[in-house]
């Protein structure tokens, strides 16, 4: 074990920081569950693929920089310590990036990845339909073979991003009658395809953040469809795993919350309870510890591991940590936490994060069943009927 | 930059769990339980291995390992609920003793032949002194009151905080696998109760306290053993964590056996008795709260992007 960055990680620091401070926009962009933040978002995406810092960890051919996860982890580290925009691209560049590179052809890679990694095109998930939640093999959309084409029928629902992205990728029905993980393929789609409606759906917060999908006769092409027909779970697993995994959920993200949550206390320290002092301090305990796991699993991973089941482990940490320190800052700001604008016109952007966070738990397999996963594949405790 | 534990320090804590569980099995601890609780042939076994001389310098004929070294055995130790005071003898006091150039023992402690019982003003007692005896909660530890010449270094709290946390590492890890074991075997309403969901999740909540206890724990062992600055913010750290996951642990695995976890006669109670006292030890959990506020809230310690690791 060895804690201490080399000169190399810290000139790499030093060359991000400085871009960084050269780039992030001075005011907070808008929401980008709303149009126009949304846009500003893509803005923000192509402007960070203009300095290769899109995905650092990908390959140079496709707007990367071929860096190592230890360097990702510094750069993420950086990215949210200057306090940058949520990421508008992140099923693409986190979730689809990684599993085409896994699973794609070579011409599939040249057309997908570069203008991916560039924010050119902005990807949703299409997993969920309205009986396929957490049994995600109970999906029924089909698409059906017709010469060179798919044809899709059906329905999809809570595709985060959705009302105004450009692309989706999920799973559909290749195989009539086919029941539950068998006969699925994981097949791509430009959301602008005839036959495809988008409705927008109002979240918590208020604003159209993901949207329900209905293909009527949809056709794609076969060159579409990443992996063999009836691959799909297989595939959609794949993605699943990066979603809990590493990529999504950078510890950088989580510890500038804990240090704004630390600021927080600080201003509000006179009528904070003896409790808010404790869960505060716990704040930075849980995200130093989430740090060190994922540093532990990215050298894992470098030295030629890979992370199985133990990306439940780290979904539902996360995901309750980041929940914590919300709600605790939603008790330190008291009265005035029903505020969506302080009196001194800042956002109140705890309130926000709170109400995102309360997602945390339910979307990426909602954490009971994250704990399924956990007691079954990991504690080998005993199946029983669907559980 | 490099978080991973290397493969040989792994390899030798393996080693020693073999050896553990083979001679220190639950069955040693009702022995011990019902007469004389310390076994010298158990103790020899530990000197054989080499374990009373781990961070014995090599010229005072020691192994001259380091504290991360010495945490990944303490875990062991606390898997098996070991009763001798190795940790103690061999992890706390002997590298307190090298720090402060009082080598003259250290010899006999690698030999097998001298145990040390660190005392410290923070602790009410010393474990398996001379003196007075004052009674635990855990049957297999023997506690005397504290003498007036102990000790108020912070360097010996550090080291009997982070070895005491990773034996509860390996306590809570132990009892976790107690509980999975049972719920197996324990059948309810035709079912194995480990098939309730009720019980998986109680379960899988400890399996994600340990995992994100356990990087904390190395990395206070490291730091430690660079003699950063900071070290003793992350000992606290390491004890806080290790005691929540420990206590959690007790707490489940009592609730997944039901009434047959709240008899002396599962093995079960061992793991959770010295789970609360080493809860307790060498700084409560108020104590390294405290620290941690005083240092993270009070703005002594950096926290920024470049700080994961200072
Ligand atoms: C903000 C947000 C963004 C999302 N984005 C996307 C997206 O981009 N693409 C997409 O496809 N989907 C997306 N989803 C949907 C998400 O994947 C589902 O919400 C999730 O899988 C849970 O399904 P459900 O909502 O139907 O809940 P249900 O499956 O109806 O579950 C309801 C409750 O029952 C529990 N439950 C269900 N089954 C079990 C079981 N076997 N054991 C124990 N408890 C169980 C659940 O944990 C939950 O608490 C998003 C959801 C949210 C909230």
């Amino acid at each position: 074990m060895q804690l201490a960055y080399t000169p190399q990680q810290q000139a790499f620091r030093a060359e991000v920081r400085t871009w960084l401070a050269g780039h992030v926009p001075a005011d907070p962009l808008l929401t980008l569950e709303c149009e126009e933040g949304y846009h500003q978002h893509v803005a923000w995406e192509r402007q960070l693929a203009s300095g290769n810092w899109g995905m650092v960890t990908w390959p140079e051919a496709y707007g990367g920089r071929g860096l190592d996860l230890i360097e990702w982890l510094i750069f993420e580290e950086e990215y949210w310590g200057a306090g940058a925009p949520l990421r508008v691209n992140q099923n693409g560049i986190f979730l689809l990036g990684p599993t085409i590179m896994e699973y794609g052809t070579p011409e599939q890679k040249e057309r997908f990845l570069t203008p991916m990694a560039a924010g050119e095109k902005i990807w949703a998930q299409a997993w969920s339909e309205p009986g396929a939640g957490s049994d995600m093999a109970a999906i029924k959309t089909t698409a059906f073979r017709d010469g060179d084409h798919y044809v899709i029928n059906g329905q999809k629902t809570w595709s985060s991003r959705a009302s105004f992205a450009d692309w989706g990728f999920g799973l559909f029905r290749t195989e009539e009658g086919s029941q539950r993980h068998k006969g699925l393929s994981f097949i791509l789609f430009d959301l602008d395809t005839p036959g495809v409606t988008r409705r927008p759906i109002r979240q918590l917060h208020g604003h159209p953040g993901f949207a329900e999908l209905f293909f009527d006769d949809v056709r794609v092409p076969v060159e579409n469809r990443l992996a063999g027909e009836g691959e799909g779970w297989k595939v959609a697993m794949a993605t699943a795993g990066f979603e809990r995994g590493l990529m999504l959920r950078s510890p950088g993200r989580f510890q500038a919350t804990a240090r704004r949550l630390i600021e927080l206390f600080r201003q509000h320290e006179r009528e904070a309870s003896p409790s808010a002092r404790e869960a505060v301090a716990r704040a930075w305990m849980d995200t130093q510890a989430y740090a060190y796991n994922t540093y532990a699993v990215a050298a894992k991973i470098m030295a030629g591991g890979s992370i199985g089941a133990e990306a439940s482990l780290n979904k539902i940490f996360w995901s309750e940590l980041d929940r914590a320190m919300h709600r605790t800052a939603m008790h330190l700001l008291g009265a005035a936490a029903e505020l969506r604008q302080f009196a001194d016109g800042r956002m109140n952007d705890w309130l926000e994060g709170y109400m995102f966070s309360l997602s945390g738990p339910i979307y990426a397999g909602s954490n009971e069943i994250q704990r399924n996963i956990t007691a079954e594949r990991l504690l080998d405790m005993p199946r029983v009927g669907a559980g | 930059m490099d978080m991973l534990i290397a493969p040989e320090r792994l390899e030798l804590a393996e080693a020693v769990r073999d050896f553990l569980s083979g001679t220190h099995g639950p069955e040693v601890l009702r022995r011990l339980d019902a007469g004389p609780n310390r076994d010298p042939a158990i103790w020899q076994g530990l000197v054989e291995m080499g374990l009373t001389g781990l961070l014995v310098p090599q010229d005072h004929g020691g192994l001259g390992m380091g504290l991360l070294d010495a945490a990944l055995i303490a875990r062991e130790c606390g898997r098996v609920a070991l009763a001798e005071p190795l940790v103690e003898s061999a992890f706390v006091a002997v590298p307190w003793l090298v720090a402060n150039g009082r080598t003259e023992d250290l010899a006999a402690i690698a030999a097998g032949g001298r145990k040390v019982a660190p005392a410290h003003q923070l602790n009410g007692w010393v474990a398996d002194g001379e003196g007075a005896a004052l009674d635990s909660i855990d049957p297999l530890r023997n506690l005397t009151a504290l003498p007036a010449t102990a000790s108020n270094d912070p360097l010996l709290l550090d080291l009997g905080a982070l070895m005491a946390a990773a034996q509860l590492v390996g306590l809570a890890e132990a009892m976790l696998d107690q509980a999975v074991e049972y719920s197996k075997i324990r059948t309810q309403f035709g079912q194995p109760v480990g098939g309730f969901q009720a019980i998986k999740h109680k379960l899988a909540d400890v399996a994600v306290a340990l995992e994100f206890a356990r990087p904390v724990l190395w990395r206070a062992a490291q730091a430690l053993d660079d003699a950063i600055e900071s070290a003793s913010l992350h000992v606290s750290h390491a004890k806080v964590a290790a005691t929540d996951a420990a206590y959690l642990s007790a707490e489940s695995a009592i609730q997944v056996h039901g009434a047959m976890g709240y008899t002396y006669e599962v093995d079960l109670h061992f793991w959770m008795k010295r789970g609360w006292a080493l809860s307790g030890a060498w700084g409560s959990h108020a104590y390294h709260l405290r620290h941690i506020d005083a240092a993270i809230i009070g703005g002594t310690h950096p926290i920024g992007p470049e700080n994961t690791f200072a």
